[in-house]
């Protein structure tokens, strides 16, 4: 239950233990001179000793399902009262930029779902258990899940029930189950309920057909009705204890559940944009290279490319090794977008999915425990490429506050001033008044000159449209 | 609700009991399925050990 802080404007209490990093007793995370530790508190202390030594830590870090760390020798976190609890300092490797379950497509929810059950399998093969299921332990690193919380794994005693069953069914099966089932979109409520969706308001929303898939109607139908009716009731220990081969067989079902959820993108907003735009070849390459020309130039570390469809031109960033975040509306785009990642096994690109004009806000206890997306902020680079008429146009957004955004956002902007004479943006105007008199490329110009100076303009061959890079000031 | 040590995280009543149900259930099959191994084993047929790698390449597709 933890997370990972990436920049120095992170919530963080006076000993810079990061604000969401409160409820486990294990330990906790903290940032000291910029760099990210965790601290493993003495009463961890078996339980971290039988994850290094067991091999669990080795084979799960070679399959890139757990994050590496080092152990180093720094003073704990607090003062003298909680540095007698403190038993190691450990460093984690950093992830290059956190995300949370609503912002993932349906693919990357069920790779992090499988990922959960496929480290849980391995701990029991050595005597441990995870702890906590929880989504946002799972972070997207070289392309792949992988569990960040280090001290998430407890000393599994024959007997003992799975305790992160109810988390795991909260937080991955419902919302999955969901997506497949009912409505892609309804992940969006894993932003409402930061704890995974109550299963009753699952199992109400799910089809009622879902009553004949046994791991929906065990895992989740039945789960529901026994939450509420043993709510609060003491189980006593005759109630049962469950042997290493049951446990298995309730974490192979999970799988088999999981696995059987799919979910294929078609039929959304721009599945098939770049075939329908007015785009010529000529003007897909000459874009393209510009990209390229520029991401080279400005060597940027982090990228976020905004309205990014499926990638393409975030591929074109990321040829310099820049890590790319690159975000979408449209889930299926993100799901084309992770598809193709994991197909090409790309390390440094992370497919998002999120809602520029209502991106995701600070949620969680005081506010401070999943970051906005801003506040993830700023990249060195940022990509607005065939974006700015959604925002001006659709949305209303004046070009002003447009430009306000974007500084705010990235040190460069790469960004694409689309035309009124544009056929998408004739399309965005055909049943709506034109309230729009300063959608000019002068107006578009003098708005942005506020906040950034114009380093290139350059026209985009056979378009309409001009390319400009743009520094921050 | 009886563990050693308490989890830090509240499991719930309802989910340990239907968690019982369940695993109760399919480790029925899980067994049955080990004890397949043995019974092949009888008539030589050689079980075939899932590996780690094999669960890492499973994973990978």
């Amino acid at each position: 239950m933890t997370k990972q802080n990436q920049n120095s404007g992170q919530a963080q209490q006076s000993s810079g233990q990061l604000s969401a990093s409160f409820r486990d007793p294990s330990g906790f995370l903290f940032s000291r001179g910029g760099v990210l530790y965790r601290q493993v508190n003495r009463k961890y202390e078996q339980e971290y000793a039988r994850l290094m030594e067991s091999g669990l830590y080795e084979k799960l870090v070679k399959a890139g399902l757990l994050i590496p760390h080092v152990e180093v020798d720094q003073e704990p976190a607090t003062s003298d009262s909680a540095g007698a609890v403190a038993h190691k300092i450990i460093q984690p490797e950093r992830v290059p930029f956190i995300s949370y379950p609503y912002e993932w497509s349906f693919g990357q929810l069920k790779d992090a779902a499988l990922a959960t059950l496929s480290i849980q399998r391995r701990a029991l093969k050595v005597g441990m258990s995870l702890k906590d299921a929880s989504a946002y332990n799972i972070q997207f690193v070289r392309g792949k899940p992988t569990l960040i919380d280090t001290l998430s794994f407890e000393i599994y005693k024959e007997g003992q029930p799975w305790v992160a069953y109810r988390q795991f069914c909260q937080h991955f099966l419902a919302p999955l189950a969901l997506m497949s089932l009912r409505d892609v979109r309804l992940n969006q409520l894993l932003r409402v309920y930061i704890d995974g969706l109550p299963l009753d308001l699952a199992s109400d929303l799910l089809p009622s057909k879902t009553r004949f898939n046994f791991g929906l109607l065990t895992n989740i139908h039945l789960h529901a009705g026994a939450q509420k009716k043993y709510s609060g009731a003491e189980v006593k220990s005759r109630a049962g204890t469950m042997s290493r081969q049951a446990i298995i067989g309730l974490i192979d079902g999970l799988d088999s559940a999981v696995r059987k959820l799919t979910w294929n993108p078609g039929g959304t907003e721009w599945g098939n944009y770049y075939d329908i735009t007015n785009y010529s070849d000529a003007a897909f390459e000459h874009k393209k290279q510009l990209v390229r020309e520029w991401s080279a130039r400005m060597k940027p570390t982090l990228v976020w490319d905004l309205g990014a469809n499926n990638g393409v031109f975030s591929r074109v960033a990321g040829e310099v090794g820049a890590y790319v975040v690159s975000s979408d509306i449209d889930p299926a785009a993100v799901e084309q977008n992770y598809r193709q990642i994991k197909e090409e096994k790309t390390e440094n690109l992370l497919p998002l999915l999120l809602d520029l004009t209502n991106p995701s806000p600070s949620i969680g206890w005081a506010n401070e425990e999943r970051d906005s997306f801003g506040g993830r902020g700023p990249a060195d680079m940022v990509l607005a490429l065939a974006l700015i008429h959604h925002l001006a146009i659709s949305n209303n957004v004046p070009l002003p506050q447009l430009a306000d955004f974007f500084a705010k956002t990235g040190k460069w902007l790469v960004i694409e001033f689309v035309p009124k004479a544009d056929t998408q943006v004739q399309k965005l105007l055909v049943s709506r008044e034109d309230i729009f008199p300063t959608y000019t490329r002068d107006g578009f110009e003098a708005a942005f000159k506020q906040r950034f100076k114009i380093c290139e303009a350059v026209n985009v061959r056979e378009a309409e449209r001009v390319l400009y890079l743009m520094e921050s000031l | 609700m009886h563990f050693a040590p308490l989890p830090y995280l509240d499991p719930g009543s309802g989910s340990f009991l239907i968690q019982l149900l369940i695993a109760t259930l399919l480790g029925l099959g899980v067994a049955i399925r080990a004890s397949w191994g043995t019974i092949s084993k009888w008539f030589g047929v050689k079980p075939k050990a899932k590996t780690d790698e094999e669960d890492d390449e499973a994973e990978s597709k």
